[in-house]
């Protein structure tokens, strides 16, 4: 996979949940991972770390799938100041 | 001996919505909200802004000759609560009843704000030291031996500690030592203080407060709104207030209490339903015989339908005859405290035949299906009641009330 967002949404499941990175799919319900919201919670704070972004509550309810967390990271960034990248150095989100 | 009545004779509260009962009646008979922006600290950068907050409180007042500094905001707010009780009961304290006494009191995280100052100062300020008083100022008990200190009341004195239903459970052993005779009398309840930058930032990652109001059981709620605050209530036996011709606020009649053995923060349907069954089994009460539940109504998407369905497993068809309403839409989530505020806000209702209303209701969401006073104040006779109290962790206190006529 190219996709560098998509790429360290997956690593970053996988981090969390201790599970292997290539049992996880785009497409994939997070139900299915055995994921639950506190996961979710820690996730999402992983990810905020390394995109440099806040993802708004109301948003972080209603992802269900692999690419619901993706999509919303892209637009995130998208709409973004430059200079934030997956290879900025992790700082705490405000 | 058969089990004694226990009443509440006494009641002290400091609460956003004032520092008096007659203060916090009026708002709460009248729906009148008091949260609004947190003006403690600069919470600017967090993801809400808003909070339900003890105002006007001069601890100086309170704690003469430099002694504020030796208690947390939350101890002082246990302290002056239970000190407002003590003489709003008019008892007349005994060497004996000194002796047989208890103090039980809930908190959730206890002097958090003097553990974090001292975190400030070893770790921003770099400084190498903290303040000598930081452990005692920290530790959960500290509300309630201050209490035992203060007015010399040196019976079983504890803390007892499990989030958001504290103050239940700490109300619930009191009532149940009174009821057996462990203990002649009790002061018992529940206080709270952390907003700290801290706290708020920990309950910021929850992502479950509310960047707007606290509007449970509506649609469109998007979760709970902090505060802070404590009571105390005094009980001691029925027959012991009735010969002395207090003036009795209410019955607390039982107490249930269980576990959901489930998860840290989702809450299950069956263990709230279980701890309403055991609580009017507890107090000999009918389903029927409940008019009025004060809710736990967090006002986040996960508590309120869950809830609401509990309330109908319990009640049946009679759950829509009972007005339902959150009064931390009024004032905040207290957390430890919450259960306190809440017991004081049931009397009440029931002493005066009106149910405080849950404020900030924008109209039904299908998943809460029953009569949650929403708005407006309602007058309405009330025989029987309970306040819940469900915590993280999955943890569930609620207690039964009953009304005592003059």
């Amino acid at each position: 996979m190219s996709d560098p967002v998509a790429e360290k949404v997956i690593a970053t499941l996988a981090s969390v949940k201790r599970i292997p990175a290539d049992t996880i799919k785009l497409d994939t319900n997070l139900q299915e991972l055995g994921i639950d919201s506190l996961d979710v919670f820690s996730m999402v704070f992983e990810l905020e770390n390394t995109f440099q972004i806040s993802i708004p509550d109301d948003d972080v309810r209603s992802i269900k799938t692999v690419n619901d967390i993706v999509e919303g990271i892209r637009k995130l960034l998208a709409a973004a100041p430059s200079g934030a990248s997956p290879n900025s150095a992790p700082t705490p989100a405000s | 001996m058969p089990p004694r009545r226990v009443a509440v004779t006494g009641i002290g509260i400091i609460s956003p919505l004032g520092s008096t009962v007659e203060e916090n009646w009026d708002a709460l008979s009248h729906g009148r909200s008091a949260i609004g922006p947190i003006q403690a600290l600069d919470c600017s950068k967090l993801r809400f802004q808003n909070g339900a907050e003890v105002r006007g409180f001069e601890p100086t007042k309170h704690f003469p000759g430099g002694k504020e500094d030796q208690l947390d905001r939350f101890a002082q707010f246990s302290v002056v609560a239970a000190r407002a009780a003590l003489h709003d009961s008019r008892i007349e304290l005994t060497p004996e009843l000194r002796e047989g006494c208890a103090v039980i009191c809930g908190s959730a995280v206890g002097g958090q704000a003097a553990i974090e100052k001292g975190f400030e100062d070893l770790w921003v300020l770099g400084r190498g030291r903290v303040h000598p008083l930081t452990i005692p100022k920290t530790m959960a008990n500290a509300g309630a031996s201050h209490i035992s200190m203060d007015l010399g009341l040196s019976g079983p004195t504890y803390t007892v500690s499990t989030a958001c239903s504290s103050a239940n459970h700490a109300m619930g052993q009191a009532f149940r030592m009174v009821r057996s005779g462990e203990v002649e009398m009790a002061v018992t309840g529940g206080s709270e203080a952390f907003f700290t930058i801290g706290m708020l930032r920990s309950w910021e990652a929850m992502r479950v407060v509310a960047p707007d109001t606290c509007r449970p059981f509506s649609k469109d709620r998007r979760g709970m709104i902090l505060g802070e605050g404590g009571a105390m209530l005094i009980l001691e036996p029925l027959d012991a207030a009735r010969a002395r011709g207090a003036r009795i606020y209410g019955e607390i009649c039982g107490f249930g209490m269980t576990s959901d053995a489930h998860h840290l923060t989702q809450p299950t349907v069956e263990g709230p339903a279980r701890a309403m069954r055991s609580a009017l089994r507890d107090a000999g009460l009918a389903p029927e015989e409940i008019g009025y539940i004060n809710a736990h109504g967090t006002g986040t998407p996960g508590n309120d339908p869950v809830e609401s369905r509990a309330i109908r497993s319990v009640f049946g068809p009679h759950a829509d005859k009972i007005g339902v309403s959150s009064t931390k839409s009024l004032h905040g989530h207290a957390l430890g405290a919450a259960g306190a505020l809440e017991a004081v806000a049931t009397l009440l209702a029931i002493r005066n035949g009106i149910l405080p209303p849950t404020a900030n209701y924008l109209g039904r969401d299908p998943e809460c299906d029953l009569d949650y006073v929403p708005n407006e104040p309602r007058a309405a006779r009330v025989g029987a009641a309970l306040s819940n109290s469900f915590a993280f962790g999955g943890l569930n206190a609620v207690l039964a009330f009953r009304a005592v006529p003059d």
